[in-house]
């Protein structure tokens, strides 16, 4: 570092660099665009992982998003063959979409040698092998690759290139003749010259046929080289690398990153601490470079090689005054990056820690959601210290590996020209598909050996044409076709076979749209006709924050898009006021104690004497925690019933004050305001008559043990937290006679005996809790004891089905047991896969549930309820649906599409060696990246398929309400998710694709029938297909629903 | 057959039993067939339950005969007689290897029925349990070591295991790094070990830890040997456990080890692997009272560790090296037991801390569930007001303290530059010499290797 860091360039200044600042600032906010969006992970919010490439088409963006972030856009091409072995791609989805694809030149002849199409149908069906040319020439020379067909040739195919080639070579070539040009028969000439050499040309007419299938071969390869030989390059050379990093490990191995990462991680993590730590870092409140300076301008430092400059570096750049960007901009001058290589050069750099980076920039801009926020500019300070960093590492290790002693921005050009790059294709390589090609498609040695230069040319230009990315998306396009056909045909299908309705409601269940609830919905439709399900987003239109009576703080329960303005407390009735505050106080005391334990054990005192006294006894709930997870974790429950709030509560719901506000009389909504939330969610899910004696307003979450997204298995629509208040707090509203005299006034009379219930389903161990219960009048009291038993079925029935998913769990398990085997999941300590979340979801149906009650969706569908005839012209019901279901669900479905495409690059590789840093989030290990993305074991059951919504509604409507909102259109026209409508009144389905909608085509003209769910999943572990279940069928009447004439 | 004999047979199952769960288990991986989740976790059920059983029974009848040890000897396996050499299998059962077999066997038990479940589906399941058997074997093979050369076989199954528990995700390269490093570490440390048992048996004879103690069982003994021998062996057997237990000033490699899964980290770093140094000096515990400037060695190590790793441990910022630094203050209070003397309270103080960090680590991924639950029973955020002592240290000082604990002590790039860089240079600069002869000899460039340069044609798979 010394030379030039007691030499540096003036320092940038004054007006000349406005531009050049600017520029910079510009630069770091389109890198901080591309950073990972994860905030806190104890908010989980489910977001599309490429929400930076959002406004190109899907498979543009995947593909600058795999270049960018060096990670896999689609499964592997081995993986896509495999799908198609075992029938989940089938041949007529490879035809249809290769044909969708090419068009018109579909049918374009490659010499003589076929058409385009089969070209590209062979090189999808079969694997080709390539490798580096030194491994190719070991493959030919070593292997039989030269001696034997591929096995996938067939018989034929290779009885005919043998014959060809003997018949060619015993007529026209064996003495020299040919009816070629001079040159050309100078060439096989000498081929073959050498070729008969090594297989003994005297006895060629006792050649046996696996002789002459190896001189086939043989001559085929040479051929295929010569033919190759020569031809240009049609694919743009591969950019050399930009950063001094890649430049520097290609030539020495080294790796600067590790160097300045190893320090970084640890001081981000310093920086960024929610309070983890007893001693925060010093200087924190001063921002992040001002820490920096203080913790690294000492002196005392260790002797750490390529440190030793930086004490006086720092202690330079405070005297110079520079700031934080003048500094970036003197790095990246000393460092040699030109201004045009800057906004590149500054997003690689970013990008290379881009975890903490990420969360730098979260904590900077969302600042509202974490309790110690960093600083406004930390990530550009953040990057100013990574440069200087950088510049340091780059010298040491130019000086150490490389012996380059220059000025820093001289590094490049030296280790650039210490690597011969090869910019030049590799003859082999392409001879060796060529090859593989010509067994498969038999291509014979003498039609090859006729192909002229250009024709070569060509030939080489279509096979380069369609490389494994993209025959990728060709096989990923398939894949996704086939489940979309299989859908709709169903949805079809199961749309006409429909049988008209005959028993009335008396039990409307309101779920969540939330893709688990739908067995949850189904099984409830099973155990009774008399149950009518509905779905809407699990917040229920009550966007709050929220303070249960045992917690700390108001915490936002509504979609993350949404800023609430209301805040809702939850109370503990009068007359348990008393033992209330005694049980706080016992919290607060035994909250104090266990920290100071689990503080103290950490320290020298506390921890010897709490090792020294209590350890041994650790012991009892180490084995029993660990053996018996269930048993113990009911003990502890029973325990915790003595400090835990009393059950009698109620919600602070109505507000006094004219303002919303977090205390006293401003907690609540105004009885206007409770009116309008609950008309709306009415309207909404199309519950408009027809009620039934009681409502039930379901919310969802999860809770389980030793796993630190927990919160990402909670509501979506509740921004990662859990439904339950929601639902309460509109049930309470629902009930409200005054709420009702509002509604009657609007002309939506909700009659006097429907009474509504709020309910929470825990989706990991399909618990159900019930509210205010109280106040449930004692007319409904039968019929809610009538309820819960179906509750109670459908849960038990609902864990059974959910078993099946996991391979610990027998499939022979009765629902009984399914149900305590869920439970005891939840309270696993190590339990890696205490849910699988929202894996497997792949399709969003909105419409009424009568058109898909008992269709069989596997846990994959989200479910909407949304009654297309009680719409305007305009649908402003369904637009204000959409747009709250459609970024929740197409950002989970895109979350786990790239978590599951790519596990460690989009995604956060295995649990098993996860460590929680700094209360944030996950690194791997001892200290690594801040991992952002979903865990394997979240994932691992998935199929990575984009969102296929099916509305209801006609097409035309839904083309006006895709430009009106920009939002949903560009999401749908670019391909991020899949749409498809259903006519309201006939069973027609009509697919968007190429940006219109037309007619589907259906492909299936049966679906399969089974009398109950557990009857048609019973045994199975993997995906299943679509089925009537024949126990669903008896749906319940509405009079009012005007759609009698799509019966059938 | 006498109560004599039964102990025998059992003390020989105590050892057997994940000896036997170790053939198995290499076998299936060594012939390529692969076992079932299920079986594996059966069979390493079944190994330690019966060898816990066993030890128990031991301990049973020790207590009811009130005998205070038994040895258990299967005869000399190796004898150079020119030599005086011989490499004896014995094993003890004392008050000291007795406590340690059962917490053993207890710890590796449940974070063994913590594992089944926690690696459901993992690739490397089968590897993680065979390494388990191998660190099991390890484990119990040292704790009832009668001779310093089983000892020795031990601690290297023990040693062996652990870096390749560290580098278990072998498909990233910081594991494999830092596995690296816990094996660089531990073959200093082993190579003390092993001239210390050389030496040992030079100067007594043989590794018999009952003839080198004298008559009394432990922890009676008095070792008879001279103080200048005493404090020779001594200090190499000092090495060795500072480098098994991460002593200064080879800590920087406990938080390290935190790559593997998360129960490897619990058991091994967090429980039993880094108490095995003050093992090792409890067990040799006669020689170091020998010394008095041993024992203040071994005291100022014990107590410098402490310190530092308490400093260190208030900085960290993630769970599992907080308590990775937790588990290294109380080793050094520990080994600052030991070297006062006071070999009891060593010996429960071990016993303690390792159940406690045991349960700690393996609750790691709980912690932001834990703090949630905190938060809401304490009623605000969690809070660290600064403590008397950081509030009477000056601020320069401070923060020079901060980064002092924020960097490890500096300890790794100590190390590095200082022991291994030299080391390099001095390798270097022979492979210089002998490059210079070879080609002086071949009368040219002797080195094809140098001439092949690395592949380089990428393999394209996004463009």
């Amino acid at each position: 570092m010394t030379t030039h860091a007691t030499s540096p360039p003036a320092l940038p200044g004054g007006s000349v660099h406005a531009d050049q600042f600017a520029r910079l600032r510009q630069a770091i906010a389109h890198a901080a665009h591309l950073l990972p969006a994860q905030g806190p992970i104890t908010a989980f919010i489910h977001h599309n992982t490429l929400h930076a490439f959002e406004d190109l088409p899907f498979e543009q963006a995947v593909k600058l998003g795999a270049k960018t972030f060096g990670c896999q856009p689609y499964l592997s091409e081995d993986r896509y063959r495999q799908e198609f072995a075992r029938g989940r791609i089938t041949r007529e989805d490879l035809w249809s979409v290769l044909l969708d694809d090419l068009g018109d030149r579909a049918e374009g002849l490659i010499g003589c040698l076929g058409t385009r199409f089969h070209l590209r149908l062979a090189m999808l069906h079969y694997p080709l092998r390539t490798a580096p040319s030194a491994e190719l020439r070991w493959l030919v020379a070593e292997t039989d690759a030269l001696q034997r067909f591929r096995e996938e040739t067939s018989p034929q195919v290779r009885h005919r290139a043998v014959e060809e080639t003997r018949r060619w070579v015993m007529r026209d070539l064996r003495n020299g003749g040919g009816e070629e040009g001079a040159t050309a028969t100078r060439r096989i000439r000498d081929v073959l010259s050498a070729l008969f050499d090594r297989f003994g040309k005297s006895s060629i007419e006792q050649w046996n046929d696996a002789k002459w299938e190896a001189f086939c071969l043989h001559l085929l390869w040479r051929i295929c080289h010569q033919g190759v030989h020569g031809v240009e390059r049609f694919t743009e050379p591969p950019t050399p690398p930009l950063r001094h990093r890649d430049v520097l490990l290609e030539a020495t191995g080294e790796d600067t990153d590790r160097l300045v990462n190893d320090l970084l991680v640890r001081f981000c993590a310093a920086f960024l601490d929610q309070g983890f730590a007893n001693w925060s870092l010093p200087g924190r409140d001063q921002g992040l470079f001002a820490a920096f300076d203080l913790l690294y301008r000492q002196r005392l430092a260790p002797p750490e090689r390529w440190l030793r400059g930086l004490p006086r570096e720092l202690e330079r750049l405070r005297a110079s005054g520079a700031d934080p960007l003048e500094s970036i901009a003197e790095s990246l001058e000393l460092l040699g990056v030109s201004a045009s290589e800057e906004e590149e050069f500054i997003a690689q750099t970013l990008l290379s820690l881009r975890g903490w980076a990420g969360m730098i920039w979260q904590m900077e801009t969302r600042s509202d959601r974490a309790v110690r926020p960093a600083p406004s500019g930390s990530l550009v300070e953040f990057l100013a210290a990574r440069l200087i960093l950088e510049r340091l590492a780059v010298r040491h290790v130019a000086r150490g590996s490389l012996g380059f002693d220059g000025p820093l921005e001289e590094v490049r050009k030296f280790a650039r020209a210490a690597v011969p790059r090869h910019e030049s294709v590799s003859v082999d390589q392409r001879a060796f598909l060529v090859f593989q090609l010509a067994q498969l498609l038999g291509w014979t040695p003498p039609e090859l050996f006729r192909l002229s230069k250009p024709e070569w040319s060509r030939l080489v230009e279509e096979v380069e044409a369609f490389p494994p990315l993209e025959r990728r998306r060709v096989f990923h396009l398939a894949y996704e076709r086939r489940y979309r056909n299989r859908t709709l045909d169903a949805v079809a299908i199961h749309d006409r076979r429909r049988p008209p309705r005959t028993v009335a409601p008396r039990f409307q269940v309101m779920c969540c749209i939330d893709e688990r609830e739908e067995s949850f919905r189904r099984h409830l439709e099973e155990s009774s006709p008399e149950v009518e399900t509905f779905g809407t987003a699990g917040f229920f239109g009550v966007a709050m924050y929220y303070r249960g009576a045992a917690d700390a703080h108001f915490a936002p329960l509504c979609p993350a898009v949404i800023k609430p303005r209301h805040y809702v407390l939850e109370e503990v009735v009068y007359t348990s006021e008393k033992s209330h505050r005694r049980r706080a106080k016992t919290r607060r005391a035994l909250g104090t104690t266990s920290r100071r334990f689990h503080v103290g054990s950490r320290t020298f005192a506390g921890g010897a004497l709490l090792a020294g006294l209590l350890g041994p006894l650790a012991s009892v709930p180490l084995i029993a925690r660990v053996l018996f997870p269930r048993l113990t974790a009911r003990i502890r429950q029973t325990f915790g019933r003595f400090v835990r709030p009393p059950r009698a509560t109620a919600l602070q719901l109505e507000r006094v004050d004219p303002e919303p506000g977090p205390t006293g009389g401003g907690i609540g909504y105004s009885l206007d305001e409770m009116a309008e939330i609950v008309e709306r969610l009415l309207r909404e899910t199309g519950l408009t008559a027809d009620f039934a004696r009681l409502v039930i307003v379901t919310g969802h979450g999860s809770s389980s043990l030793n796993n630190p997204h927990e919160s990402a298995h909670d509501c979506g629509a509740c921004g990662g937290g859990r439904g339950a208040p929601n639902a309460r707090a509109f049930a309470q509203m629902a009930n409200d006679p005054r709420v009702r005299a509002r509604l009657a006034r609007n002309g939506r009379t909700v009659p006097r005996h429907a009474v509504f219930v709020g309910a929470y389903h825990n989706t990991c161990d399909d618990g159900i809790a019930w509210f205010d219960l109280d106040r449930l009048p004692s007319s409904h009291k039968e019929d809610f004891a009538a309820l819960s038993r179906l509750f109670e079925e459908a849960r038990q029935r609902n864990a059974h089905e959910r078993c099946r998913r996991f391979e610990s769990a027998e499939l022979a398990l009765s629902p009984e047991a399914a149900l305590r085997h869920v439970e005891g999941r939840a309270e696993d300590l190590a339990q890696t896969r205490p849910e699988y979340g929202h894996a497997t979801n792949a399709i969003c149906i909105v419409g009424r549930r009568s058109r898909t009650r008992g269709l069989f969706c596997d846990r994959r569908a989200f479910l909407t309820s949304y009654d297309p005839t009680q719409d305007d012209d305009e649908c402003s019901i369904l637009t204000g649906i959409l747009q709250a279901v459609v970024p929740v669900c197409a950002g989970i479905s895109l979350e786990y599409y790239f978590s599951f495409v790519d596990p460690t690059g989009w995604g956060c590789g295995t649990k098993l060696p996860h460590n929680i840093s700094a209360l944030l989030g996950v690194m791997d290990g001892a200290a690594s990246d801040l991992r952002t993305g979903l865990p394997w074991q979240m994932v691992e059951v998935h199929e990575p398929v984009r969102l296929l919504m099916i509305v209801e509604t006609i097409a035309e409507a839904m083309s006006g309400l895709m430009d009106r909102q920009p939002g949903i259109g560009g999401l749908c026209r670019h391909g991020w998710i899949q749409l498809a409508v259903l006519e309201p009144h006939t069973s027609e389905i009509q697919v968007f694709s190429n940006g219109r909608f037309e007619p589907h085509r259906p492909e299936a003209a049966e679906l399969p029938e089974a009398r109950s769910s557990a009857d048609w999943y019973r045994g199975w572990r993997d995906h299943l297909d679509f089925a009537s279940i024949a126990g669903a069928w008896a749906t319940p009447a509405r009079r009012s629903a005007p759609h009698s004439e799509s019966e059938v | 057959m006498d109560v004599a004999t039964i102990q025998s047979v059992l003390g020989v199952y105590v050892v057997a039993s994940p000896a036997v769960l170790l053939v198995l288990l290499g076998l299936s991986a060594l012939l390529g067939v692969p076992m079932s989740e299920r079986l594996i976790a059966r069979l390493t059920q079944a190994a330690v339950v019966s060898g816990l059983l066993a030890a128990v029974v031991i301990l049973a009848l020790m207590l009811a005969r009130d005998v205070r040890i038994v040895p258990v000897e299967l005869g000399h396996w190796v004898v150079i007689p020119e030599q005086h050499f011989h490499f004896t299998l014995k094993f003890v059962f004392d008050r000291l290897s007795v406590p340690f077999v059962i917490l053993t066997y207890v710890l590796c038990g449940t974070v063994g029925a913590f594992t089944t479940v926690y690696l459901h589906r993992e690739p490397g399941y089968g590897r993680f349990f065979l390494l388990y058997a191998l660190f099991l074997l390890g484990m119990i093979v040292t704790s009832v070591a009668g001779t310093i050369e089983t000892l020795f076989a031990g601690w290297e199954l023990v040693g062996l295991s652990s870096a390749l528990l560290v580098a278990f995700f072998h498909e990233r390269p910081a594991p494999v790094r830092n596995g690296l490093r816990v094996w660089g570490v531990y073959r200093v440390a082993d190579a003390a070990f092993l001239v210390a048992a050389v030496a040992l048996h030079h100067v007594t004879g043989g590794g018999d830890f009952q003839g080198l103690m004298g008559s009394g069982p432990w922890p009676a003994g008095q070792a008879s040997m001279s103080q200048g021998a005493a404090l020779f062996v001594g200090t190499l057997l000092v090495i060795a456990a500072a480098g098994k237990s991460a002593l200064v000033p080879f800590c920087g490699w406990l938080p390290r080890a935190m790559e593997g899964p998360t129960p490897s980290s619990a058991v091994f770093y967090g429980a039993l692997s880094v108490h095995l140094g003050a093992f090792l000096l409890l067990r040799i515990s006669p020689i170091l009272e020998l010394s008095i400037w041993l024992s203040a060695a071994v005291i100022a190590l014990g107590l410098i560790t402490a310190l530092f790793a308490a400093v260190a441990a208030r900085v960290q910022t993630d769970i599992k090296s907080a308590l990775a630094f937790a588990s290294l203050t109380q080793v050094g209070i520990i080994v600052a037991e030991i070297g006062c003397g006071l070999r009891y309270v060593a010996l429960a103080h071990i016993i303690g801390h390792a159940c406690l960090r045991t349960l700690q680590l393996l609750r790691a991924p709980t912690l932001l569930h834990d703090y949630h639950q905190l938060e809401n029973a304490i009623g605000s955020h969690l809070t660290h007001e600064p403590g008397r002592w950081e509030r009477m240290v000056p601020e320069r000082a401070r923060t020079r303290l901060y980064r002092l604990a924020l960097e490890r002590g500096y300890l790794d790039s100590f190390l590095n530059e200082y022991v291994v860089r030299p080391f390099v240079l001095v390798f270097g600069w022979c492979d210089r010499l002998e490059r210079c002869w070879t080609d002086w000899l071949a009368g040219g460039q002797s080195r094809e290797s140098d001439r092949v340069p690395p592949p380089l044609e990428g393999m394209e798979d996004f463009t």
